[in-house]
């Protein structure tokens, strides 16, 4: 965000010349070079995702073609779905508490790392690796070994003299080993978060120290107004993922959201809707039901914004 | 402009080459058959699958076969995209819990042409033959027969001086297992809690005249046995004959997950063909034997195909991969190779041959079948559109009355109410 905000925008004279000069080989010079991601984006998501909008509206289960029915899915997900609720109330507590405590995690993280330590890169690159691990396969493997009943963190809590019960198939542990899952990969907003406090100037600090503001003060009243842009960006992405989280609690419950529906993630019921009892219609309309949730809420994040977000300009 | 040229002359050598790659991809003998092969199963299926593939590819030049494999959970869903994208494998392995819903939507094909031709089932008896056809036609290819079973650790039960629960009724099973966890120290327990298997459900239903389903695809059940079956599960899990909710969770509905696998139980809910899975997970010899026994007359036990090969309806291989299917049921080396892992073969004179070279553990599946086989009843229909989702439910529900959430009455009535709007909506 401030980081763009430098880049110059406006195109210099020389380039414009040079386009109007070489005005159409060039203009077919970019679009060659765009034109994979075109091809990718043209048919692998909008195509797919227009193709979803007229499916909500019908009854198609995969094998035989799709039979309109008007709204009949969306009222029936509204008025009549037990486990939409439900699937909508698991994803919800997931994101608000997951969302925060990775972002707290990774602000307190980066402003560690930012006291210029050696072997800084190390750090970085060390605490980085689980966000590019995180989303997979083997790291849900994994973590359904650490919290199994005999696991790892059973084992250290054993040390105590603590009893742990099987966190990962006790449905009410379940939902929260997901939650540590989600925060242990807060290396993406970390290595954001530390490029945005590069960019405080640090002879604000040294005035602030003069003036006597203590560490707390200075957090309080520079750090995090001036980081309000970042964690704005950072707030807004963690959530949209958050709430399309699936990888993790398809693994760990192999597919079911068990136990008892306690890990029955939004995009999980999805799944199993189209994919396990062939409604891909109704599959279809739930997949719209989570783009207007999402899109409410970023919009929701973008008016807000400007009460709350300091731009440095 | 040289600088331009030269950046062209690279695009175009870079374009050339990417063209050669395509044409390198082309298979290099364009007149071979390719079938697509799709299986679930464990890694022994698929090495066993794959072995009888090598063979026949060997006898039969220019047929090439590609086996893709997948576990249970994850076949169904992926083929149900396949065929919406009118891309499914050539030869499927089918299961009988679906195979209607495939054929009457028109995904497979009817079988009946091939047979006496390059399908050689003619000496299939008519149970294994009619279990693979829908509305009177031919759908699939009878690769071996199984039924239900009980799979035990013999050690555990010998170590605990207890007694082999073979041929039991429920209520000394119960007690014997009960008897297992206790001389391990409650640390080990006598059996799984099979409340949330569907097989073991529908074997005790059927003990008790009743069934999932009716022929004409309404519930067979009723509150009072959803419940009395909750019920006499919790009074297991209260006695520690099966473990706790919370370890039983743990088991995924797969061989690799059962806590018999796992090292936590005793025994396993399953069906006759996964003993031979079972046994290459355990180092323990295992046992097999039938379900418990209810006190009345009824069988719970019946024979079905544990699974057929069918063809996909738009297929443009069906004859090679009718010819292969065949291969694996009829001619012997190919059946040996399967072995009984996919159930006793249908074919008496295949069976025979098969079974003269059987290891040790082969030759107890072929026993136990013969042993089922004069106390079973008849095949159930195909269970209805939605049965999919009730077996999932079965689960939950049993997981909401073994954490104390549901009490086994309303555990009972959740399931008829649920059973029931499942299958209104489908």
């Amino acid at each position: 965000m401030t980081t763009t905000a430098q880049i110059p925008l406006t195109i210099t004279e020389p380039e414009k010349r040079s386009k109007r000069r070489g005005g159409l080989s060039r203009t077919l010079v970019s679009y060659s070079f765009l034109l994979p991601w075109l091809i990718g984006f043209l048919g692998l998501t909008l195509g797919p995702t227009l193709a979803s909008l007229y499916l909500s509206f019908t009854n198609f289960d995969l094998l035989q073609d799709p039979q309109f029915i008007g709204t009949a899915n969306y009222q029936r997900i509204i008025t009549n779905d037990v486990k939409f609720w439900h699937s909508m109330q698991v994803t919800f507590t997931y994101v608000i508490l997951a969302v925060p405590l990775k972002l707290a995690f990774a602000l307190g993280l980066a402003m560690v790392l930012n006291r210029g330590i050696a072997g800084l890169p190390l750090y970085r690159a060390l605490f980085y690796l689980p966000s590019l691990l995180g989303a997979s396969v083997a790291i849900a493997v994994l973590w359904r070994q650490l919290f199994a009943k005999d696991g790892l963190a059973n084992v250290a809590l054993g040390l105590f003299g603590i009893q742990g019960p099987s966190w990962i198939s006790d449905p009410n542990y379940s939902l929260y080993t997901l939650v540590l899952l989600s925060v242990w990969q807060f290396g993406s907003p970390m290595i954001i978060f530390l490029a945005g406090l590069r960019q405080i100037p640090p002879d604000v600090y040294e005035a602030a120290n003069i003036d006597g503001a203590n560490k707390v003060q200075q957090f309080l009243k520079i750090t995090l107004p001036l980081l309000t842009p970042v964690v704005f960006f950072n707030g807004i992405v963690q959530t949209i993922d958050a709430f399309k989280a699936f990888t993790p609690a398809f693994i760990i419950s192999e597919g079911t959201g068990g136990p008892i529906d306690s890990t029955l993630f939004y995009t999980l019921y999805l799944y199993q809707e189209g994919f396990a009892y062939f409604r891909m219609g109704y599959a279809s309309a739930l997949a719209w039901i989570l783009l207007i949730i999402i899109a409410c809420f970023t919009a929701f994040s973008f008016l807000t914004s400007r009460y709350w977000v300091h731009y440095n300009d | 402009m040289t600088h331009d040229l030269n950046r062209r002359t690279l695009l175009k050598a870079a374009l050339g080459s990417a063209g050669l790659g395509a044409l390198g991809s082309l298979p290099a003998f364009a007149q071979d058959a390719r079938v697509r092969l799709y299986w679930w199963g464990s890694k022994e299926r698929a090495d066993r699958t794959l072995k009888a593939v090598s063979l026949y590819q060997e006898r039969n030049p220019g047929v090439k076969i590609d086996g893709e494999t997948l576990a249970w959970g994850d076949y169904w869903p992926r083929l149900a995209t396949q065929a919406a994208g009118r891309n499914a494998p050539d030869l499927i392995q089918m299961d009988y819990r679906y195979v209607a819903e495939y054929a009457r939507r028109g995904a497979l094909l009817p079988l009946d042409e091939f047979v006496g031709k390059s399908l050689d089932i003619g000496d299939f008896d008519k149970a294994s033959l009619d279990s693979c056809k829908v509305d009177g036609k031919l759908y699939g290819i009878n690769i071996g027969n199984n039924s239900n079973a009980l799979i035990y650790n013999k050690a555990a039960f010998q170590k605990a001086g207890v007694p082999e629960p073979i041929d039991v009724t429920w209520d000394k099973f119960f007690e014997l297992a009960a008897a297992v966890t206790k001389a391990h120290n409650g640390e080990y327990f006598g059996t799984s809690d099979a409340s949330a298997e569907e097989v073991a459900f529908e074997n005790w239903l059927r003990q008790r005249g009743k069934a999932l389903y009716t022929e004409d695809g309404k519930l067979g059940l009723d509150e009072k046995d959803a419940s009395d079956w909750f019920a006499m599960w919790a009074k297991a899990r209260e006695a520690k004959a099966c473990p706790p909710a919370d370890l039983q969770a743990l088991d995924k509905n797969n061989i690799e997950t059962n806590l018999l696998t796992q090292g936590r139980a005793a025994c396993a809910f399953n069906h006759s063909n996964q003993y031979v899975g079972y046994q290459v997970l355990n180092k323990n010899p295992l046992g097999i034997t039938m379900y418990p026994q209810g006190a009345g007359p009824n069988p719970g036990h019946y024979l079905k195909p544990s699974m057929m090969w069918s063809i996909y309806a738009r297929s443009k291989v069906a004859e090679p991969a009718v010819k292969f299917a065949n291969f694996t049921v009829k001619d012997v080396d190919g059946a040996k190779l399967l072995g009984v892992e996919r159930g006793v073969p249908a074919s008496p004179k295949v069976r025979e041959a098969v079974s003269a070279e059987l290891d040790a553990q082969g030759k107890l599946v072929v026993d136990f079948i013969s042993h089922v086989t004069p106390k079973v009843g008849p095949i159930p229909p195909a269970p209805p559109k939605g049965a999919g989702e009730i077996q999932t439910m079965l689960r939950r529900i049993s997981e909401q009355v073994g954490f104390g959430r549901l009490s086994t009455a309303d555990g009972g009535k959740q399931y008829v109410s649920e059973a029931q709007a499942i299958l209104s909506r489908a």
